[in-house]
């Protein structure tokens, strides 16, 4: 016997007078439910119905969630429960530990952690959580959203630079430690200054040189640039070393696109017959499935 | 090596058939979709419509019958004290309140157990079209009149009321519910404009929400309620750039985020994106073709993933489901596979469907 079918089974529910779902005569898309999730939600309805906030009623609420972890209302019910009796919300996150671990891509589970931890005051456990979930999917996306209100509602901008420079050690093509590294430059309280804007482009250009068919440095590298009111010229000298080292990444050469585009549109010749030409190289051989793109960014410049 | 298990061709029947039986019980997996019931009843209807078979599936009794059901869900103001729950009207996507099933609606819903939701309500609203109603029987204003109480102060909206789930997708669904309601009124139109500006990143995708990572799937949903609220040069930073954004997600099918494997359903969500942008024939039709049929499954459905080989040389094939059955599908309608009926990209359901709202419901003849 299942510990859960031993629960709701108990004669501590024996006062409770269940509620079935009443689905109509022929209900649309009907769901074969377990048992077990039948009778448990049979116990909630009847308990919402006497809006009971009791310790039982938080078992039976871990007991749906157990079953199906997306029951936003069974999460809210449980939100009111805790408040009601005033239950240990340390403890209440050992729960929410097991179950994001076992639905780490649920939506509910996190947003419940944030109402808990906001409530708590307390972000100890926060990071090395997050870390925790981050170690098996790194790109995890409600992972990422959780760890930035965390940082931002509780300060915790220190150390978020060195965490994602490891991220960046272990996989250079985790787009989104480079989107975090974005969010921690461009939104931390120190001021950002020209040096720092530099050492990010050096940064993304070392990462560019190890791999120069990874989009995520070409794009982190682009959106600093225009965030800072550079000039994509600045591309230039990393797109020419690496072509010159026989390097043809499609990043690489869109990239020469569009600074060559650029000056094209001043009145240059020269570079719009050099952006023609990559336009054509990239639809023929280095980007061929989006060949049709790069013929039709050809032909309009082709029309300047 | 084994030879590839997938099917070179489009699985038409198997897909009725899938989806067929999936409408009248969904499996037990499906549990864990309780809540959102509504939004697997629109997969099998649409993707049904979408294989232009649903006419012929439903007698006029089954349809009705559907129709009542739906109407069950809808949460209406309270006959005495409508102002008591007015936050809460619109549709909840299943009666697992325990309400008594009435197809004249709820009238005594509460919080926390009785709210509508707005995909719920979006999906309902879907369903009924596809079902063949007038919507005569929706209560617009009630449903209008929440769109406030669900509208947050940074734009974005909330999925049912007080919930904090709130970002982008549940823009997409207010947009749409406005559209086929034919009322823009409930809400603050340049809210969700600054909102859907402030969720665009660095590489000019669209995340869930802002600072976070562009992804595929919530990029559709800002370019679709874009569309639908005629204001995609105006909402979107660069539309060049966001294009360029999709064509990039494209490696074979397509990816959600750079450098993610390829996955069925975003060959909706950014091929739907790029038809709404006008580039959808800029991608490369034969690579997602050939992507979707690899993740059709031998029992019919598509699943995310095409099957794989493990380490002993074996293809592994991953399970199909209904929203990467449907997705899958819509997918092949953007395309115009033939024998697929075509789809409208931005309300996601078919375009004689679209036609059937204006023409026949009770909101657009007016």
């Amino acid at each position: 016997m299942s510990s859960i079918e031993n629960f709701i089974d108990q004669p501590i529910w024996d006062d409770v007078e269940p509620i079935p779902q009443d689905d109509g005569p022929d209900p649309l898309a009907p769901i074969a439910y377990s048992h077990d999730y039948s009778r448990a939600m049979d116990l909630f309805r009847a308990i919402t119905r006497k809006k009971e906030l009791s310790e039982r009623a938080l078992k039976l609420t871990e007991t749906i969630i157990e079953l199906n972890p997306a029951h936003y209302t069974v999460w809210n019910y449980r939100q009111q429960i805790l408040t009601a009796i005033d239950y240990d919300l340390n403890e209440e996150l050992n729960f929410v530990d097991s179950c994001a671990e076992q639905n780490p891509k649920n939506y509910q589970v996190w947003h419940h952690r944030q109402i808990v931890v906001d409530k708590l005051n307390d972000s100890s456990r926060e990071l090395p959580f997050i870390n925790g979930i981050l170690d098996d999917d790194s790109k995890n996306y409600h992972a990422w959203s959780y760890r930035q209100w965390i940082i931002k509602r509780f300060n915790l901008w220190k150390g978020e630079l060195t965490f994602v420079s490891s991220l960046l050690e272990k996989d250079v093509r985790n787009n989104s430690a480079w989107n975090q590294r974005y969010f921690y430059i461009f939104n931390n309280p120190e001021e950002v200054t020209e040096g720092i804007i530099n050492s990010e482009i050096e940064y993304a250009i070392e990462k560019i040189r190890l791999t120069p068919h990874n989009i995520s440095p070409w794009n982190y590298i682009k959106g600093v640039i225009e965030k800072s009111g550079k000039s994509i010229e600045i591309l230039e000298n990393i797109c020419k070393e690496l072509q010159n080292a026989d390097i043809r990444s499609p990043h690489l050469l869109g990239s020469l696109v569009d600074i060559y585009e650029n000056r094209a549109r001043a009145g240059s010749n020269k570079d719009k017959q050099e952006a023609i030409k990559i336009c054509t190289l990239l639809a023929d051989e280095h980007d061929i499935i989006r060949k049709k793109y790069w013929e039709y960014r050809k032909h309009a410049i082709a029309a300047y | 090596m084994a030879t590839h298990p997938s099917p070179a061709e489009f699985a038409r029947e198997k897909h009725v058939s899938y989806l067929k039986t999936c409408l009248e019980i969904l499996p037990h997996e499906y549990e864990s979709s309780d809540t959102n019931r509504m939004t697997f009843a629109y997969f099998c209807l649409s993707g049904l419509e979408l294989l232009d078979v649903l006419d012929s599936t439903l007698t006029p009794e089954r349809r009705r019958v559907w129709i009542d059901w739906i109407y069950a869900q809808q949460i209406l103001p309270n006959l005495d004290k409508p102002a008591e729950n007015e936050q809460l009207c619109g549709f909840r996507g299943s009666p697992f309140s325990g309400s008594k099933f009435d197809v004249n609606g709820v009238r005594d819903a509460q919080l926390p157990v009785d709210a509508a939701n707005l995909a719920m309500t979006y999906t309902a609203l879907c369903c009924l079209l596809l079902l063949k109603d007038d919507l005569s029987r929706v209560n617009r204003p009630a449903i209008i009149n929440a769109l406030q109480y669900l509208q947050n102060e940074d734009g974005s909206f909330s999925q049912t009321y007080q919930s904090m789930e709130s970002d982008i997708r549940f823009v997409y669904c207010a947009c749409a519910i406005s559209y086929i309601l034919n009322d823009f009124s409930g809400f603050n139109v340049a809210k969700v404009l600054d909102y859907i500006k402030k969720s665009q990143t660095y590489d000019y995708g669209i995340a869930q929400s802002p600072d976070q990572e562009s992804h595929g799937g919530s990029t559709y949903c800002a370019i679709s309620a874009l569309r639908i609220l005629n204001r995609i040069d105006e909402g979107l930073l660069s539309k060049d750039k966001t294009i360029f954004w999709c064509l990039s997600r494209q490696i074979s099918g397509f990816q959600g985020r750079p450098n993610k494997p390829p996955d069925t359903c975003y060959s909706f969500w950014i091929g739907g994106a790029l038809k709404l942008l006008g580039a959808f024939d800029l991608i490369d039709f034969d690579s997602n073709r050939t992507f979707l049929l690899t993740t059709q499954s031998r029992h019919g459905g598509f699943s995310k993933w095409p099957p794989e080989l493990n380490r002993f040389a074996e293809w592994i094939k991953y399970p199909s489901d209904l929203l990467h059955t449907y997705m899958g599908i819509a997918a092949l309608s953007l395309m115009r596979e033939p024998g697929l009926v075509d789809l409208d990209p931005a309300i996601n359901i078919s375009k004689r469907t679209i036609d059937r709202l204006i023409n026949e419901s009770v909101f657009w003849r007016e």
